[in-house]
């Protein structure tokens, strides 16, 4: 097992925290040194306030030392993707936009995190507002994924992903809309999961996609994806879509028969790498292995979920991302001489070409005579997807597949075909699309690049999927592995 | 399906100056997109959608007033401002 | 003109309800606050927030259904309607398109009478529906720059739509009048005008009498005052009828209107009309009304107005006049009943005193003037008014029964207002009790037939000259310091002199 402080996982840094043999200081300290010397060459993290991290460190370790600890998560470092608000630090979603906006109110999340004890650790680099796949949108700085520093570390949480596998800290935030927790965190050999759409509140979470966004966990371990789980998934009644404690107590209980899982038809033709596919199958055939049946599910709708998931994405998108105008906070051009004039320039200097391409196609989405051709036909397409998963979980616990197509790209190789880039997410998509939770788990390499795999439960089952996961995570030797770098 | 894309309209919708260079290259790139999509022309669809979530009373908020940021706070986050009140460009007849 | 042409003409009413917080946001609303003083991250759109509805909004919004006889839907929902302007914060206003919180309803109205003491027509308008939306910050424009203040960003608005059902100014301005009374009634608003909390946009048309089809109508924004709407459709009406009669179409379009000048100007034609491009805000879930709050708000709503009009004159004898006076507060409407319960045999006595006196101290002492065409909804505290139900009633009471005469009473009602005591302690402190002694004032009567001054008055009075014995009652009144009861001195003489 791993021995430098950086290696360890966040249970296990717990328990020697709890067990007197660490200290939160010598924990931040140790992370601080690979801080410098790896910061610069990976790109995870867009900034970090020594002072402060070091400052809370200390209040943890007082607390500790005065019998107050405030959970197991007291004293532990967790990173923050940049478009996830922490009072009085930046908020700038990886954008020249809000490049000098500092957030007067903690999310929800960081509030919870707080609360917890957790220590409030650096901020992370994503694609611009979360569009992309790269985190090559991102208008601060260039991603490396740690495993090969010429390739993407996927995106939009390629921050978030690249700081956990290069051991820059043990637990990260990431937000998710059509992937972008679960497809960097399988470019990155790590764990990354997205919670049911309500589970956590988006209080305080900058909106891509209000429909579809969900903050969740990622982490080295599945112990420590659902121990930061546990603290997120709070209820908040300042998120109206966040589910309260009522709706929360009806989770499904952990059954003792044994695991179904669900294998879409057809799964592994089309786009998917020979080794990505092989990396699946042997997680179908350990899981059959250990018992489990394997089921083969219909979900002929697949197909539509990438054109519905960006029509109603990028509608949403093109509103949410409307208020970015210069006029109350965030980039404003200098030269302009009337109002509308300043705010189509402040956007047109603030936001970079993703963004743009995104806000144009969801602005033609909704627009008068092609609304109801693409909008609302989108909402009608994913009400049948939602449907058709649905029904395959009534039959089947969890649904299986690679979490993406193919292994990370090199960086700059597919930034001239938005449509390329879309189809990573074809097997991430439809959990979002449904609202359902979805965990992506580090299962082999295709070369020397680490792929996941995917499963997909019904509403509430995050513990089934850990329970799922864990049992795979335990037969192998994926779990912390770490690059050398 | 995208017959009648119209890039300056849009742009002028979204409040977005394009350049003639990124004019072709969103049009030819949203085209190609919009292709891609006509799946969704052919699908055969439910006749309504039922994705909207639904919520009771209780997810509503009490009347209670809260904390106000203050005006100092606005103007400071403001790009610019003048005697506690955010400053743009002066608006002329009916732009919006 | 008014007998060729039909003026076609629905209203748009934005009102910002009565809540204390804004309706998506926990910041606090009201006039008269600094500059963005009553902002929140919500409120300024920050990025990451979330709107959270205001339940009492909602309330709000139903009592209002319920008052105008609405259909309250199962569920409603809200939409974001996107443009770009600096006083929008988030560049889409949250509204109602499809889903709104009420379906349906009507207004009665009441036209103005031939003369003040006349009831006018009474006509019922249809309300097509009510929507539940956010209202948007102010901009003010300096000379080099604008300026934005978003304390007004987000405050309550309930956007009511009504049918093309009312035909001319007069009916717009019945129609304002008639939905003020109720709104404020019910609590649902304040509908001070002055404070722009009713606002409203006009859409007009005009068609040949006979028409079945209607003409191609414009909308007005933006009129802050009843009287804007009134002078704004008669300018437009006329401007139409011009228009057409000078061989020209009327173009769709959407119009301001420059109260100063009271002249209309084009904003935009339908050419350039907005694509709002509505879709529904993933944020807000939509919201299921229970039946439970629909019931419980049921009994929250007032006897209608022109309901409580018609119980006064036809049960309760009074004049058209004092009842639409009593009707149209009902803080005093409330209060005159609970004076006529304790002296029901005079409700017309007391309605007298409470429509005229009591109303024109009220307003004189809090300086409002009362029933002013900008203040239809009588603003008038009763809270610190001295004089309780029960006393006025004392007071028509110890009239009627002839304890005092009517202009004893004026005196002992200005003590009453002033002190707040029974009207029976003024009257035996001041000995104002009326003399009612028949044996003194027969001596008194009869010395002053005795007086050959009235000598004359007495022989026309003999001949038949009924009214010559209204001369000898002065006197006699004078004599007795005005204590003298009329009636007794009226039977007395026709006694004496019989």
């Amino acid at each position: 097992m791993a021995e430098e402080i950086y290696q360890l996982s966040a249970t296990e840094i717990s328990s020697r925290l709890a067990a007197g043999k660490l200290t939160s200081r010598a924990v931040v300290e140790a992370l601080i040194v690979r801080y410098h010397q790896l910061n610069k060459k990976i790109g995870a993290f867009t900034s970090l306030d020594e002072k402060d991290v070091l400052a809370q460190a200390d209040a943890s370790d007082a607390r500790r030392k005065a019998g107050k600890v405030l959970s197991p998560l007291d004293g532990i470092p967790v990173a923050i993707k940049e478009n996830i608000a922490v009072k009085g630090q930046p908020l700038t979603c990886s954008s020249k936009m809000l490049a000098n906006l500092v957030s007067p109110y903690d999310a929800h999340v960081v509030e919870a995190l707080k609360s917890a004890g957790a220590i409030i650790y650096g901020r992370l680099n994503m694609d611009e507002f979360a569009m992309g796949s790269s985190t090559e949108n991102s208008a601060i700085q260039k991603t490396f994924n740690p495993w090969d520093l010429a390739c993407i570390p996927g995106g939009s949480s390629g921050g978030s992903a690249a700081s956990l596998a290069s051991g820059l800290v043990p637990l990260a935030l990431g937000s998710d809309t059509g992937g972008s927790i679960r497809q960097p965190a399988s470019h990155c050999g790590i764990v990354g999961m997205k919670p049911t759409y309500g589970l956590v509140s988006r209080f305080g979470l900058v909106a891509f996609a209000s429909s579809l966004d969900q903050i969740g966990p990622m982490a080295r371990t599945i112990a420590d994806c659902e121990l930061l789980l546990k603290v997120l998934a709070t209820p908040d009644a300042r998120d109206m879509t966040c589910f309260d404690s009522t709706q929360r107590s009806q989770l499904p209980v952990a059954t003792e028969k044994s695991l179904r899982i669900g294998i879409p038809k057809g799964l592994l033709g089309k786009g998917v790498g020979a080794e990505v596919a092989a990396a699946t199958q042997a997680a179908i055939d350990f899981y059959k292995s250990k018992g489990a049946t394997i089921v083969e599910v219909d979900l002929p709708s697949s197909e539509l979920a990438v054109p519905t998931y960006y029509v109603v994405a990028t509608a949403e998108a093109s509103s949410n991302l409307a208020r970015y105008d210069g006029v109350r906070y965030g980039h404003r051009s200098a030269n302009a001489k009337t109002p509308i004039e300043m705010m189509t320039n402040s956007r047109s200097e603030g936001f970079g070409p993703e963004v743009k391409r995104r806000i144009l196609l969801g602005t033609f989405v909704l627009s008068a005579g092609y609304a109801d051709a693409y909008y609302v036909r989108a909402l009608r397409a994913r009400s049948k997807i939602r449907a058709e998963h649905l029904a395959a979980l009534e039959k089947v616990d969890m649904i299986l597949s690679p979490t993406v197509p193919t292994p990370a790209f090199k960086v700059g190789e597919k930034v001239s075909d938005p449509l390329q880039l879309y189809l990573e997410d074809i097997f991430t998509i439809p959990a979002n699309l449904a609202g359902l939770p979805a965990l992506s788990v580090p299962c082999g390499k295709s070369g020397h690049l680490p792929v996941g795999f995917h499963l997909v439960g019904a509403p509430l089952s995050e513990s089934k999927l850990f329970a799922a996961a864990q049992l795979f995570e335990s037969a192998h030797s994926f779990a912390n592995q770490q690059p050398t770098l | 399906m995208a017959k009648g894309f119209d890039i300056d309209h849009l742009a002028k919708l979204a409040r977005l100056n394009l350049t003639a260079e990124e004019k072709v290259l969103y049009s030819n790139q949203l085209t190609h997109v919009l292709t891609y999509f006509e799946t969704l022309a052919k699908a055969d669809l439910p006749v309504n959608s039922d994705v909207a979530l639904v919520v009771t009373e209780k997810a509503l908020r009490s009347d209670e007033p809260g904390m106000s940021l203050g005006s100092d706070a606005v103007t400071k986050i403001a790009p610019a401002s003048h005697d506690g009140q955010i400053s743009v460009p002066r608006v002329v007849d009916d732009e919006s | 003109m008014s007998n060729e042409w039909e003026i076609v003409i629905g209203l748009e009413v934005h009102v910002q309800l009565h809540t204390r917080a804004k309706v998506f946001a926990s910041a606090s609303w009201g006039f008269g606050k600094e500059p963005n003083e009553q902002v929140d991250p919500v409120v300024l759109g920050l990025p990451g927030t979330l709107p959270v509805v205001n339940r009492e909004a909602v309330e709000k919004s139903i009592l209002f259904g319920l008052v105008v006889d609405a259909e309250i839907p199962e569920q409603c929902a809200w939409d974001r309607k996107n443009y770009f302007y600096p006083d929008n914060p988030k560049n889409y206003q949250l509204t109602q398109k499809d889903f709104p919180v009420t379906m349906g309803g009507k207004v009665e109205i009441e036209l103005p009478g031939a003369a003040r003491n006349i009831m006018g027509e009474h006509k019922w308008i249809r309300i097509h529906h009510a929507h539940l939306e956010e209202d948007v910050g102010k901009l003010s424009h300096s000379g080099s720059g604008s300026l934005v203040d978003y304390n007004r960003a987000g405050v309550p608005l309930l956007e009511i739509v009504t049918e093309p059902d009312l035909r001319s100014a007069a009916e717009a301005s019945a129609f304002l009048n008639a939905l003020v009374v109720k709104l404020t009634q019910a609590g649902v608003a304040d509908c001070d005008m002055e404070k722009g909390q009713l606002r409203c946009d006009a859409n007009v048309s005009v068609r040949r009498m006979g028409d079945t089809q209607l003409g191609t109508r414009t909308e007005t924004k933006n009129l802050n005052s009843i009287s804007g709407v009134r002078d704004c459709i008669i300018y437009e009406s006329r401007r139409q009828i011009a228009q057409i009669e000078a061989g020209h179409k009327i173009t769709q379009e959407t119009r301001g209107w420059n109260a100063e000048m009271s002249r209309g100007y084009v904003l935009r034609d339908k050419e350039d009309a907005h694509d709002y491009r509505y879709f529904p805000d993933p944020d807000i879930p939509t919201l299921k009304i229970s039946r439970e709050t629909v019931n419980r708000l049921k009994k929250h709503v007032p006897e209608a107005p022109f309901d409580r009009q018609r119980r006064y004159i036809e049960k309760l004898n009074l004049p058209y006049t004092a009842a639409s006076v009593l009707i149209a507060d009902k803080a005093l409407a409330d209060w005159f009943e609970t004076a006529v319960a304790a002296h029901p045999t005079n409700a017309a006595g007391i309605a007298n005193w409470a429509a005229n006196d009591l109303l024109r101290e009220l307003s004189a002492q809090s300086g409002t003037e009362v029933g002013s065409d900008e203040t239809p909804a009588v603003k008038i505290s009763l809270d610190s008014c001295l004089i309780k139900p029960a006393q006025l009633a004392g007071l028509v009471k110890l009239t009627d029964e002839g304890v005092i005469s009517k202009q004893q009473a004026k005196e002992v009602f200005t003590e009453m207002f002033s002190t707040g005591k029974d009207a029976l302690a003024i009257v035996e402190a001041k000995g104002l009790r009326q003399n009612s002694d028949t044996g003194e004032l027969e001596k008194i009567v009869a010395e002053v037939i005795a007086d050959p001054a009235v000598a004359k008055s007495i022989a026309e009075y003999r001949a038949g000259n009924e009214k010559a014995i209204n001369a000898l009652k002065g006197p006699i009144m004078k004599r007795t310091q005005g204590k003298a009861n009329p009636v007794m001195i009226d039977q007395l003489l026709r006694k004496l002199l019989g």
